[in-house]
This record gives structure tokens, C-alpha cells and sequence, in this order.
């Protein structure tokens, strides 16, 4: 049924139903729910996608396949069911409807240090954590070594991990995990562990077993990183699939979506922004400039005074606005009452990820959104010949040396 | 090797694919029928035999990592039952002039080491599953090993007091006869008595947080509702065919008579009290009972384990 070392995910029609408040506290009315549950007549009288008062469905038809070689980022907001399906998909929840495969060893970046004992020291809890996560012995004690090595903690290694700083803990969990050798890779938001120097290490070590070929499942908040190590994405958006695509379209999709609750609470501003449209391949080389047209209409020319137009660039990664101009400091003062279209170009000087460029309507004196339009991104690819947080467009040449200058210098 | 979960009240199905290389993260499951489930927790339990036996040795060594009293642990419940018992038997013997002679201290020995053995295992496996929430909800593994890998320690804890046992009960009373092969299969029965209840506790408690306590007021009083302290033919032949029920008791019964009666298990043992009375206290029909209860009880508990366990992460 399963040749050589190929793996598979799939998630076929998956619903998961809850229930709201506290399931049970007294035996008193437990006892004959539990016992109804335990022979498994609960709902015969039902039918399986009916919701009872309180319940509500975490999960609703979520399906996907995820072949060698593919990894499916999954993304979408807090609540929106992606910690339930990563449960599902491991087998600690049981889908209430539909089915999940999962063909192959798993190894799952999900809490990773959880199986850890306080009282134990480093040694002895890379032995029980690695048997927890389904490592053979024989398996731990060959990857001893290089377990140790990755976490950098071997100083530690007797000492008992409550003593441990939640950071060595992390690495030391992150480091069992990595060595699994699995052969489908269901990752949590572990992408975040220790410092920086280890969160890269770690990084580079899922994106090894990303394009080592097996089957990847990634969860995380992290949106570049999901954009730099997937093929596929998906948005979920309260337990229901919202888009499916590539990894930039469904965070572009994503982060347009999330500021709609800005847009519903104004209804007074004196421009209507419509449409921002990028001119061009959303995808480009770092230092690249990019051409928009943003599209709007002036609602109110009183108001207009008060007010103008922003521009925040932001990337996807952090959430943080790296740049912002206005129509301002561009040089338009005032706009024609009717419709517009601004004609923008920017010149994204910045490192690999995604960046969201939006548009806003703010108080002039206040700097205070009234209004926000329509979000475009842009996807900055990797760009091999630098490294850091900005790009600084670098050139180099090779000067012809002069005799007699080295002297002068001195 | 390719098969299908079906739950009676879920529509849900999970499909396990084997591997080529390794075994299978994700255990197959079979049926939905009651044996069905039995082998599936066996298969599942083998799978991770590894992890049980991790679990194992971590119970063990947290109990005796930092502990003042270190191995002797082991033998200090044992050794407080022994105690307990003397005194009562001593009144006993001041009232009723039964005498209190040195094969009574060995029965009081071995009968006490079963009695902790199962009372400590109970008290640490009724937590085991609550207790461990973070890889309740977090990681995927059969729940039995929790129950079960502190059942394991247990086990670790009783043999070395079964050690001490095994020196003293030859000077204590015990007689080396073939009755003393009923001993291996009576302990398989409290060993499988006790996994059980282990197991149906744990699973108990993660639904109802106030079964630890019921369990330890029920474990404080069940001494005196079991012939640990006593024979059961003290209580006279209603009284001892009423403790008897208890489904620890003919285990402890058997015990006692094998070791220092040389009694077979197959025959029924019967003695006159004071009043002249007989009193039965054993009869073959009492293995059968422990039997069933041991296998039964293990094998229902293991089944609701099983059929409860996916519903634990919901729960905790």
C-alpha cells in the first residue's frame, strides 16, 4: 500500500462540534451522559451534523490533500479552528464527521517539550519525550548526540529540567522534535522558540525537512513563513474554509480581510476608497519598484479639508507598518471633488516576505483613521546577495590600487 | 493491512496506512464490536511498549528522586499494615483467645503487601490521567499507559518488599509444598484485578474530578471491609461468604491458605470456630469469581478506556 518513504496527508469532509461553557462538574449529572458516552448511543436519535443548543462547530467541511513534496500552510485568525484541525489531523480529537489519512511516521512540532518532567534531568527527559513523540529507543540513543548538539544545552544535561529557563526547555523540546526523522511533518507555532540565533536554526532545520520531500502541515502566525516554506495555503475563517491558493494569495486574502471592522464602524469620511490595483506580478526581487493605481471618490469636499490619504506598507511577518507616506508629502494637497485614481510607485527596499500595502482615510490633525480601503501585498522574493531587515541596494567594485596611497593613510 | 475506525455514535472514520519503514504513527483500529476494541487496545499498548516502559522508570524515579527515605519506602505501608494487624490480633486473641502465634505475623505479611500493593497503585493511577493534561491534550499516544506505566512502578515498589517477604515468611510459618504453584496465577489475579481498576479509575476521574476523593475514602475504610487484618472465618459462615464477595478477598484468601496451609485451591477449606460451627471459607467456586472478576473487570475497564479515550482531550 505504501511504497518506499512516501507519505500522505488528507482531510476529507472533517467537521468537529463543541460545546460551549463547562461539559460536566458533578457526577450527579454526569453520570448518565458518561454512560451514554462510553457505550457510544449518545446521539443515535440525532443526526450527526445537528447542532444542540450550546454546541457549535470548530471545524466545519474542512478537506485538503497534502502529497509528497506539497506543504500546506493553514492560516486565519484566532478561534478560526486551526489548533482543532492540527489536533485532528495527530489524532488527539476525533473528527465528528469525515475522515482524515494520514499514511506515514508523523512527527508533529506541536508542544514539543509537553511530555517533559520537572523533577527529571535533560538526559532522562530526552528519553521520555522522544518515546511520548514515538521515537524507537534504539532511534533516541543513535540521535543522542546530535539531539544534544542542536540544543546546545549539553552543560545541562543532568540537570533536572525544572531548573531549566523556559527558553532552554523550548530548545531542548524543539531539538527531540526536529531529530524525528518523520516521514509526514505536522507543525504548530513552535517556529517561535528561544532566541534568535536558535529560531533561525530551527527554521532552517524545518525548512530542510520541507524540501527534504515528505508531506508538511504548517500552522503559524508567522505569515512570511508560511509564504517562504509552503506550497499551498489555506484561510480559515470560523472553522470554515475562506480561500485556498497560493501561500501569497491567501495571506494577501488573509490580511485584507482582517480590517474590515474599521470599514463597518466609519461611515463618514470625505473619501471612498475603492480599489488599490497593482500594476505588474505581485512577486519581485528586493529593490524592485512597484506600481499601483488607487481608486476612490471624494464623498465630501467640506470634510476633505480635515482629512486625507495614508499609505502603510506592513510586513505580513511582524504585523509592523515599516513604512508610511501621505498624499501630503507626495505633494497632492487637495483632491477634485468625483471620482480619482492616485498613480503610486515605491520602491520596496526591503528584505524577503510579504508586505501589505493599505490605504487609509486619517484626520489630518490627529492622525486618526476614519476610513480603510481595499489592501494589496506584495511578495519580496529572496534575494541571495544580501542578508538583514533593509535593503541597501549595495554595489561593489574592485578600485585599481595606487602607489603612494596607502603611505598618505597612514 | 489497510483498516477502519468506526464509532457507534461518530461518523468519523480514521484510515491508517502502515508504513514501509517503522511502524505505523497512527495505529490501526478495527471494529467497533467489544473484542474488536480489546485487541485494539492490546495492539495499541504493544505498539508503544516502549513508552510504557519510559513512563515506568519516570514514575519510579521521581518517587525516589529526593525522598527522604528512599528504598525503604517500599517497605513502610507493608510494614504499618503488619503493625496495624499485630494490635488486632492481639486484642483478639486478649478477648477471644485465639492465639497470636508466628504464622499468623507471615499471613499478616503477605496479606499486607498485596493490600498495599493494590491500594497504592490505585492511588497512584486515579490521578494519572488528570494529572498529566498537558500530553492529554497535546500529544497523541495510547492514555492507557499513563494508568498502566504508574501501575508499572507500583509494581517495581511491592517487588522489593516482596523480597523482604520472601526472606522473612520462611521463618514466619510458610510452608514449601506444591500448593505454593497456586501462587503465580493468584498473583496475576491481583495484577490484573488491579490494572482494571487502574484503568477505570483513572478514566473516571479525568470525567469527574471529585472520584479521587471518593477513592481515597473508599481505600481508607476498605480495610476493614477486606480480610487483610483478619480471617474471614472470624466473621462466622454468613460473615465470611459476605467479605468474600469483596473481589479482593479470595485472592488474599488463597493466599494465605496455599503459603501457610498447603491447601490446594481446587478443595474446599472449612473451620470449626469456638462455637462449634463450621465455616467455609474456601471453596473452588471462589477462583472461578476471582477469575472473572480479574480477566472481566480488566477487560471491560480496557474496552471503556478505549471507547472514552478520544473524548479525553475534550474533557480535561
Amino acid at each position: 500500500m505504501s511504497n518506499g518513504r512516501t507519505g500522505f496527508i488528507a482531510a476529507e469532509g472533517v467537521s468537529k462540534r463543541f460545546r460551549r461553557g463547562q461539559l460536566h462538574d458533578s457526577l450527579r449529572d454526569l453520570l448518565p451522559t458518561l454512560s451514554r458516552r462510553l457505550v457510544g448511543f449518545g446521539r443515535n436519535g440525532d443526526a450527526p451534523d445537528a447542532l444542540r443548543a450550546n454546541e457549535f462547530w470548530a471545524l466545519r467541511d474542512l478537506s485538503f490533500e497534502v502529497r509528497p513534496g506539497q506543504a500546506l500552510g493553514i492560516i486565519g485568525g484566532n478561534g478560526a479552528g486551526k489548533s482543532t484541525a492540527l489536533k485532528i489531523l495527530t489524532r488527539i480529537l476525533r473528527p465528528t464527521t469525515g475522515s482524515i489519512t494520514v499514511e506515514g511516521r508523523i512527527g508533529s512540532l506541536i508542544e514539543i517539550s509537553a511530555g517533559f518532567h520537572g523533577d527529571l534531568t535533560g538526559r532522562e527527559n530526552v528519553f521520555l519525550q522522544g518515546s511520548i513523540m514515538g521515537m524507537p529507543q534504539e532511534l533516541i540513543r543513535r540521535k543522542f548526540d546530535a539531539i544534544i548538539e542542536f540544543s546546545g544545552i549539553s552543560e545541562f544535561l543532568d540537570t533536572p529540567v525544572k531548573r531549566y529557563s523556559s527558553g532552554m526547555n523550548a530548545r531542548l523540546g524543539f531539538s527531540i522534535a526536529a531529530h524525528l526523522d518523520p516521514e509526514v511533518l505536522i507543525v504548530d507555532e513552535v517556529l517561535a522558540v528561544g532566541d534568535f540565533r536558535f529560531q533561525e536554526r530551527a527554521f532552517g532545520r524545518i525548512r530542510e525537512l520541507v524540501t527534504s520531500g515528505i508531506p508538511v502541515v504548517i500552522v503559524s502566525h508567522q505569515l512570511d513563513r508560511i509564504a517562504s516554506l509552503c506550497t499551498d495555503a489555506i484561510v480559515l475563517e470560523r472553522g470554515a474554509v475562506a480561500f485556498r491558493g497560493t501561500p501569497s494569495d491567501a495571506i494577501g486574502w488573509y490580511l485584507s480581510g482582517t480590517r474590515e471592522a474599521l470599514d463597518d464602524e466609519n461611515n463618514r469620511s470625505a473619501v471612498r476608497l475603492r480599489a488599490l490595483t497593482m500594476i505588474g506580478e505581485t512577486a519581485l526581487a528586493s529593490g524592485d519598484g512597484v506600481e499601483f493605481t488607487l481608486d476612490g471618490s471624494v464623498e465630501d469636499a467640506e470634510l476633505l479639508k480635515t482629512e486625507q490619504i495614508v499609505l502603510r506598507v506592513r510586513s505580513a511577518a511582524t504585523g509592523q507598518v515599516v513604512f508610511a507616506t501621505s498624499m501630503d508629502r507626495c505633494g497632492i494637497e487637495t483632491l477634485p471633488a468625483g471620482p480619482f485614481r492616485l498613480r503610486v510607485n515605491l520602491e520596496m527596499n526591503v528584505r524577503t516576505g510579504v508586505f501589505t500595502v493599505e490605504p487609509y482615510v486619517v484626520l489630518r490633525q490627529t492622525g486618526k483613521d476614519v476610513a480603510a480601503g481595499p489592501v494589496a501585498y506584495v511578495q519580496v522574493k529572496e534575494d541571495p546577495g544580501s542578508f538583514g531587515t533593509v535593503q541597501l541596494k549595495p554595489r561593489m567594485r574592485l578600485e585599481p590600487w595606487l602607489q603612494g596611497e596607502s603611505e598618505s593613510t597612514r | 493491512m489497510f483498516s477502519t475506525f468506526f464509532n457507534l455514535g461518530h461518523r468519523a472514520i480514521v484510515t491508517v496506512l502502515p508504513t514501509a519503514s517503522g511502524r505505523p504513527a497512527i495505529t490501526s483500529s478495527s471494529g467497533g464490536t467489544f473484542f474488536g476494541d480489546l485487541r485494539q487496545v492490546v495492539t495499541d499498548i504493544w505498539d508503544f511498549r516502549e513508552l510504557l516502559a519510559q513512563l515506568t522508570r519516570r514514575d519510579i524515579k521521581i518517587r525516589y528522586k529526593q525522598a527522604v527515605m528512599g528504598f525503604a519506602w517500599a517497605l513502610f505501608m507493608p510494614v504499618l499494615v503488619v503493625a496495624a494487624g499485630l494490635i488486632i490480633r492481639w486484642a483478639i486473641s486478649t478477648v477471644g483467645g485465639a492465639p497470636l502465634n508466628r504464622a499468623g505475623a507471615g499471613e499478616l505479611l503477605v496479606k499486607g503487601l498485596c493490600w498495599s500493593f493494590f491500594v497504592g497503585a490505585i492511588g497512584f493511577a486515579t490521578p494519572s490521567l488528570s494529572g498529566n493534561t498537558s500530553l492529554v491534550t497535546k500529544v497523541y499516544f495510547p492514555r492507557e499507559v499513563l494508568p498502566l506505566g504508574t501501575l508499572g512502578a507500583q509494581l517495581f515498589d511491592s517487588g522489593i518488599g516482596a523480597i523482604a517477604v520472601l526472606v522473612a515468611t520462611p521463618f514466619l510459618g510458610a510452608l514449601l509444598t506444591p500448593a505454593l504453584g497456586w501462587v503465580p496465577l493468584l498473583l496475576v489475579l491481583l495484577i490484573a484485578f488491579t490494572a482494571g481498576t487502574c484503568l477505570f479509575l483513572s478514566c473516571a476521574n479525568l470525567f469527574f474530578r471529585d472520584v479521587k476523593y471518593i477513592v481515597q475514602v473508599l481505600l481508607t475504610f476498605g480495610i476493614f471491609f477486606t480480610p487483610v487484618l483478619y480471617d474471614p472465618a472470624l466473621l462466622g459462615p454468613t460473615g465470611a461468604k459476605l467479605v468474600m464477595l469483596n473481589p479482593i478477598a479470595p485472592i488474599l484468601e488463597g493466599l494465605r491458605l496455599t503459603i501457610f496451609h498447603s491447601h490446594s485451591l481446587l478443595d474446599t477449606w472449612a473451620v470449626t470456630n469456638r462455637h462449634g460451627i463450621e465455616v467455609v471459607t474456601w471453596s473452588p467456586w471462589y477462583l472461578a469469581y476471582s477469575l472473572a472478576w480479574a480477566f472481566g473487570g480488566l477487560s471491560i475497564a480496557a474496552v471503556l478506556f478505549h471507547r472514552a479515550e478520544f473524548a479525553f482531550a475534550e474533557y480535561v
